[in-house]
């Protein structure tokens, strides 16, 4: 399966920036660039500020230390919420035996020595692990060689603790390092790769409990998110929105009312030749309240593109249109086998569609973005997980270099994937451009929500052939939803067996470690949703679906054949054959996802007597990527109502193995949101597309889960020295298919499309099969 | 002209009057800690207090606080210390962070209503303040510890 | 067009009647120098204050953010929009050259100093039972304020109704004038609160329905009507609030402008408590309270209270939790954060809908305009705000609306609710 390229280590680059810490704001994060001494940032409020000079000993890419001895360490990952910074930064200081206190993380800006820059698919932890274990390392030996030096003794003498090296009752902080020192030691990738690192019972940080950096300003209002970046003599754009996400073209402008709201400059139709923005309206102000006013005043008149005529219908029947085609769609490599004779010939068959509504990302904060050029460099002042993504398609629409094209990094108001996509910078750039001044930009609410990259709708067909006893011959799934990456990276599109490109991400989830005998798994883009919208990547992206489908199957098989569900999977999780795993990541293979299974029966009470119309309902998961695998595993306990046909999910029972947790709470707050993400999308969330456009654009319709929504949840961590794996994810793929295997116990319907509602439960139990 | 005191200081901010008090606090004072998420007042980032009490300001005009008084997240407590401030650090509440000037505003309201909130009042107050990170269980759990802190600091004079 | 015909037929008798030409006749009265400020006591002039607050006469007469009584501030009736005069002492576009027996006239018998005839907006039917001292006192308050230049605006009503000579025909059918005559059947203090509300305070105007031609019924006096886009409930034992309007309550609410059970005073309401009955006496406060507990006999009904507000409180819950539909997420959502209430008794700062007015009403008007357009810091509640939800579609309004009647309520569900909203919508905010 195709992955992104790990983070490269080059260290031979010294920090070519060094000032850019000179202006630090945050309690101990620093961000690469700091609004032109801009007022609103009260240096006052920052307690842990970075130091003024900068670092003088930087021996990797990753970190350098100053003569006070501040550690500050270079993160290319974006915060938005899962503090990664501290996670990360936990990694390198624990390899470095530095002192906690004396740690700063600065989320730097873009710029190619940084090698890719994406927050995503929860790979942050486990590719940062090897590269910034081994620069801690490096630092560690190099300060231990130097303060050796100073000292006057051998460095075999010296052991490096908690920001000193110490050689038997003297010590030598590692600020003084830096000013004496001998500070030329650089490592090569090469060296840096063979580095050893500490062992599991030297460990320091990683697994200890920590105050995330990021929290504390997050609880004062000192925290700056890109929605606060500002410049001196901005003017401020509130964009109008064609009707069609592509093909719209602006027919006439009349901004004759809005002349009278005082501040108001211009309508400003964009000319995008990255056909990013195309048939944008932007109304340009002094003020942002005067361009929200102006925008209600201004009268824009656009031709639709094609999409104006297709609804979700269109879109799903479409897919199940591709889904009949046995030509349509790539082939993974699942093992291969004769599925076909084997659903032909075997005694008993199990088919089932399963679908999914489309899905917003509905993040807190509305995208937005700053642009502006300075002194030949245009700046992009937003936040946002994959800069390496949008920085070429920014070039396009700028008509210059990328290398003249800088992204500054801000906190993140929520990604959830919709910052994958960093489309919003291209309108506020072209602004910026076209007007020859700073532009702020943001969408208001519904503006933000029609131009998201949603979750494509999906259809997915799985069948299955089933033998003796109970066993799986084949399995058969074929799944179909926009495709994220076939718009946006092409490049990222491995070839299925049949020669044909898929879309990794929007597929994964439906090659799991059951033994099924043979298995074929198809992987089939819609190209109907391809052309209405922009498919996005959505937390969880394709398991979202893939394991809706998969594990509502699994329960659908295993009562097919009269078997406990808990105990059919296991059957079928024997970790044989390609389902073994193995080094690095996926070691213990499928009896690690057993063993997840097992434990959350157990602590959900499998077996035991339930109420009336309640059920359990179990559901697991591999995680994102069969080689990256964090095995989880959720048993839901849900009652229905049988007059009105709500669900009450009483409980979820979680049970996670990723390996090794650096950071024990802020992993298990992963897990509690990515579950209830998954509670959301089961139950509280979907919308439709409708016409060109999503149906709901606000929170008066578009319902996520509240407060008052929560169950009791109950989650466990396996204990492992395995290579961390990623959390932020994992859990939200398991709820929706435990409630509905779960109402399934409870009262027999079996519903087959999320989000599931009252109405469907009530419609299902007047109309029994 | 309108006049109002925010955080304690008297402001007179040139906007119009029908401006959204939010955009006033954010671009005219200069305090961004309070956000913007839906402007139809369904998600609570903009909470704020107005005369004590948690009031949406994305939907509260600017003529609508004349005289009165408007306390934002970068007022609540001078040093950031409120109860509710040190259980939200304490229980690393905040992931994105983006909601929670908010949260804290509103559940700061409440606990002034209901000293010893029920799960069910925090579920009902706090229901206007959506959390799209979903930090619900630790929203409650600070809360409930905010609202001991309190409790004992009343009890002890 | 029903009305318009009625209009027609009156007008023809009237026009037959020989006399009416000399009937409708009033001499101009000479105008004068404008009065020096010291012409007139201290102790007079802050009589006349109380007074003119009492009659919220800068409330009709200034516009939203305007100079104080220098009018404009348009009046929609079922007739036309009319605009408030200037009244400040401009001599030439306020009433500064206007004697005080010019003044008592217009005051008594709704006759401007020109000798035209003004419109009963302007409310001469309550106010020709001011006596003679206080109007002295008002006169005296009023031509001690700054003068404010502001020309009248063109009132726009349709033909004939704008022909002010007409309006001395209006006058003999239903304009009974004379000084307030107490009812011996009560003691002094309620004849107090009569006068205090039916001379000055002219409660009838908001609070008694009028006729096809805009007259207060007065067969039906307090029984609640629509003005300005509002609803003023009924003050009479029609009044479907479900805890009584008893003595502590009309205390509180007028006094306050919160009652914990009933709600707070906005719309028009909000001026008269904050910025008329706020500045009475004590005393007049209580005579007022008195004479309006009266109407609607609400002490009568003290003991229905206690289980009505247990009730409510329950009912508070019923848009909580698991089994709760879409109507009641969005309500819950929108509003149990201010709204909601636990324990025993409601807080008045979080009114409680299952005992608002606003829900109880038969017309869902004020309901819709509070959710639509709020209540600011100078109404209702004193220095709190209740945002107005105008980003809501017509639709979420009034599933909030519906969800409230059918929750908090047993009374029959409002028709029509969406367009409702749409109506309201249009109206606009208002001057309220």
């Amino acid at each position: 399966m195709a992955k992104l390229g790990h983070v490269s280590g080059s260290a031979a680059h010294p920090l070519a920036r060094r000032d850019f810490l000179a202006a630090a704001i945050g309690t101990g994060v620093a961000f690469g660039f700091v609004g032109l001494g801009d007022a609103a940032i009260d240096p006052g409020n920052f307690a842990r500020a970075v130091g003024t000079e900068g670092p003088v000993f930087a021996p990797t890419l990753w970190f350098g230390i100053d003569r006070e001895g501040i550690v500050t360490i270079n993160i290319i990952r974006a915060e938005m919420g899962q503090h990664v910074g501290t996670a990360l930064a936990r990694i390198l200081a624990d390899e470095l035996e530095a002192d906690w206190d004396k740690v700063r993380i600065l989320h730097v800006d873009t710029d190619p020595k940084w090698g890719t820059m994406v927050t995503g698919g929860s790979w942050s932890v486990w590719q940062t692990f090897p590269v910034f274990s081994r620069a801690g390392a490096a630092g560690r030996m190099a300060l231990i060689e130097a303060g050796a030096k100073l000292m006057g003794v051998a460095p075999t003498a010296c052991l490096a603790r908690d920001g000193k090296v110490v050689a038997g009752g003297r010590s030598i902080s590692y600020g003084e390092i830096a000013t004496r020192g001998d500070l030329s030691r650089r490592y090569t990738p090469e060296e840096l790769g063979k580095l050893p690192i500490k062992p599991i019972a030297e460990r320091r940080l990683i697994g200890k409990p920590v105050v995330a950096i990021d929290i504390p300003p997050k609880t004062n209002g000192s925290a700056i998110y890109g929605i606060d970046a500002k410049v001196p003599g901005m003017v401020h754009a509130r964009p109008l929105l064609p009707p069609t996400r592509y093909g719209s073209k602006v027919v006439s402008i009349d901004d004759s009312a809005a002349k009278d709201v005082k501040g108001y400059l211009r309508a400003l139709a964009l000319e995008d030749p990255s056909e990013t923005a195309t048939g944008w309206v932007m109304v340009i102000a002094e003020t942002w309240p005067a361009a929200l006013k102006a925008a209600q005043l201004v009268k824009v008149q656009w031709t639709a593109g094609d999409a104006a005529s297709v609804s979700e219908k269109e879109v799903q029947d479409r897919g199940a249109a591709l889904i009949a085609d046995p030509k349509a769609g790539s082939v993974l490599d699942t093992g291969g086998g004769d599925v076909d004779a084997m659903l032909r010939t075997a005694r008993q068959k199990v088919e089932a569609t399963y679908t999914t509504a489309s899905v917003l990302h509905f993040q807190l904060e509305p995208v937005n973005a700053l642009a502006f050029e300075k002194d030949g460099l245009f700046e992009i002042h937003t936040g946002n997980q994959w800069q390496s993504l949008i920085l070429p398609t920014l070039a396009k629409a700028l008509g210059r270099p990328e290398a003249s094209i800088v992204m500054r990094t801000y906190l993140l108001g929520g990604g959830f994937g919709r910052r994958l996509n960093g489309d919003y910078a291209v309108p506020a750039a072209l602004a910026a451009k076209a007007l020859g001044r700073p532009v702020k930009m943001i969408l208001p609410r519904a503006e933000d929500v029609r131009y998201d990259s949603f979750r494509s709708p999906s259809v997915q067909t799985l069948r299955m052939a089933l033998g003796e006893g109970g066993k799986v011959l084949a399995m058969d799934h074929a799944a179909t939803a926009g495709w994220p990456t076939q718009i946006l990276v092409p490049g990222f599109m491995p070839k299925g067996t049949n020669g044909v490109p898929y879309d990794p991400f929007a597929i994964a989830g439906a090659d799991h470690w059951y033994d099924v005998g043979a298995q074929r798994v198809k992987a089939i883009p819609n190209d109907l949703a391809n052309t209405s919208f922009r498919p996005g990547w959505l937390r969880s992206v394709g398991p979202g679906w893939t394991n809706w489908a998969v594990e509502s199957f699994m329960d659908e098989a295993a009562h097919a054949v009269k078997t406990d569900p808990v105990a059919f999977r296991l059957a079928h999780l024997t970790g044989a054959g390609r389902n073994a795993g193995g080094p690095p990541s996926a070691v213990g293979g499928a009896l690690r996802q057993a063993t997840v299974v097992k434990r959350a029966a157990e602590l959900a009470g499998w077996g035991r007597a339930l109420p009336a119309d309640t059920g359990l309902g179990i559901a697991t998961s591999f995680g994102q990527e069969r080689d990256m695998p964090t095995w989880t595993a959720c048993v839901a306990r849900v009652r229905v109502d049988r007059k009105t046909g709500m669900m009450i999910v009483e409980k979820l029972t979680l049970a996670v193995d990723a390996g090794t947790v650096v950071d024990p709470d802020g992993a298990r707050a992963q897990v509690e949101g990515a579950a209830l993400w998954g509670l959301s999308l089961a139950i509280h969330e979907g919308t439709e597309f409708v016409n060109g456009q999503v149906r709901d654009t606000n929170l008066d319709t578009y319902t996520p889960l509240r407060i008052g929504d929560v169950p009791t949840i109950e989650i466990v961590f396996a204990e492992s020295a395995e290579p961390p794996v990623g959390l932020g994810e994992p859990a939200t793929t398991v709820v929706a298919p435990a409630i509905a295997n779960a109402i399934f116990a409870a009262v027999g319907v079996r519903l087959r499309h999320i989000p599931m509602t009252s109405e469907a439960i009530m419609q299902a139990l007047s109309h029994p099969r | 002209m309108t006049s109002f005191r925010i955080n304690g200081r008297p402001v007179t901010p040139s906007f119009p009057d029908d401006t959204p008090l939010l955009w006033v606090i954010r671009d005219g004072i200069g305090l961004t800690g309070t956000k913007f998420g839906c402007g139809i007042g369904m998600c609570g980032a903009c909470t704020v207090h107005v005369g004590g009490r948690a009031t949406r300001s994305c939907i509260t005009p600017l003529s609508a606080v004349d005289g009165a008084d408007v306390t934002t997240i970068e007022g609540l407590d001078p040093a950031g210390q409120h109860p509710l401030q040190k259980a939200w650090i304490a229980l690393q509440v905040p992931q994105c962070g983006y909601c929670q000037s908010g949260q804290i505003m509103q559940a700061a309201a409440m606990l002034a209503d209901f000293p010893e909130p029920s799960d069910r009042d925090i579920d009902a107050v706090m229901a206007g303040n959506l959390c799209r990170c979903m930090t619900y269980i630790r929203i409650r759990a600070a809360i409930r510890q905010a609202a001991g802190e309190l409790k004992g600091a009343d009890s002890h004079g | 067009m029903f009305r318009r015909i009625v209009i027609g037929l009156a007008l023809a008798l009237v026009l037959g009647l020989g006399g009416f030409a000399a009937f409708a006749w009033r001499p101009s009265i000479a105008p004068i120098a404008r009065p020096a400020a010291s012409d007139f006591s201290a102790d007079l002039v802050a009589r006349g204050a109380v007074l003119a607050s009492g009659g919220y006469c800068a409330t009709c007469h200034t516009t939203r953010g305007g100079k104080p009584l220098a009018g404009g501030r348009a009046m929609v009736t079922a007739f036309g929009t009319l605009y408030s005069t200037n009244i400040t002492p401009d001599p030439e576009t306020g009433i500064g050259n206007w004697s005080e027996e010019a003044f008592r006239r217009a005051m008594h018998d709704g006759v401007a100093r020109d000798g035209s005839h003004l419109f009963p907006a302007f409310p001469y039917d309550h106010f020709t039972k001011l006596s003679d001292a206080d109007v002295h006192a008002l006169y005296a308050w009023l031509m001690t304020r700054p003068a404010v230049a502001a020309p009248a605006r063109s009132n726009a009503l349709p033909f004939p109704l704008g022909i002010r000579a007409l309006q001395a025909g209006w006058k003999l059918l239903f304009f009974k004038p004379g000084r307030f005559a107490p009812d011996p059947a009560h003691d002094a203090a309620w004849n107090r609160g009569a006068y205090l509300a039916e001379a000055l305070g002219h409660c009838g105007a908001c609070h008694t329905p009028r006729n096809g031609l805009g007259a207060e019924k007065r067969d039906a006096a307090y029984a609640g009507a629509s003005i300005d886009n509002w609803v003023a409930p009924p003050l009479t034992g029609a009044n479907p609030a479900p805890v009584p309007w008893t003595s502590d309550e009309l205390a509180a609410y007028l006094g306050t402008g919160i009652s914990r059970f009933h709600g707070t005073a906005a719309g028009p309401m909000a001026p008269v408590v904050h910025e008329g009955l706020a500045k009475l006496s004590p005393e007049d406060l209580k005579a007022v309270v008195r004479y309006v507990a009266s109407l609607g006999g609400g002490d009568a009904r003290a003991a229905e209270a206690a289980p009505v507000i247990a009730k409510a409180l329950v009912a508070d819950r019923s848009s909580l939790g698991p089994l709760a539909d879409a109507d009641a997420r969005l309500y819950t959502a929108a509003c149990a954060s201010c709204h909601y209430n636990a324990g025993t008794q409601p807080n008045p700062l979080r009114p409680d809908l299952a005992l608002n007015s606003a829900v109880s009403l038969s017309d869902p008007t004020n309901l819709i305009r509070v959710i639509l357009y709020g209540i600011s810091a100078k109404d209702g509640a004193p220095a709190i705000v209740m945002p107005g939800f105008s980003g809501f579609s017509d639709a979420d309004v009034a599933r909030i609306c519906a969800h409230l009647r059918r929750t908090r309520t047993s009374l029959p569900p409002w028709s029509d609710l969406e367009k409702s909203v749409a109506r309201i919508r249009a109206e606009g905010r208002g001057d309220y």
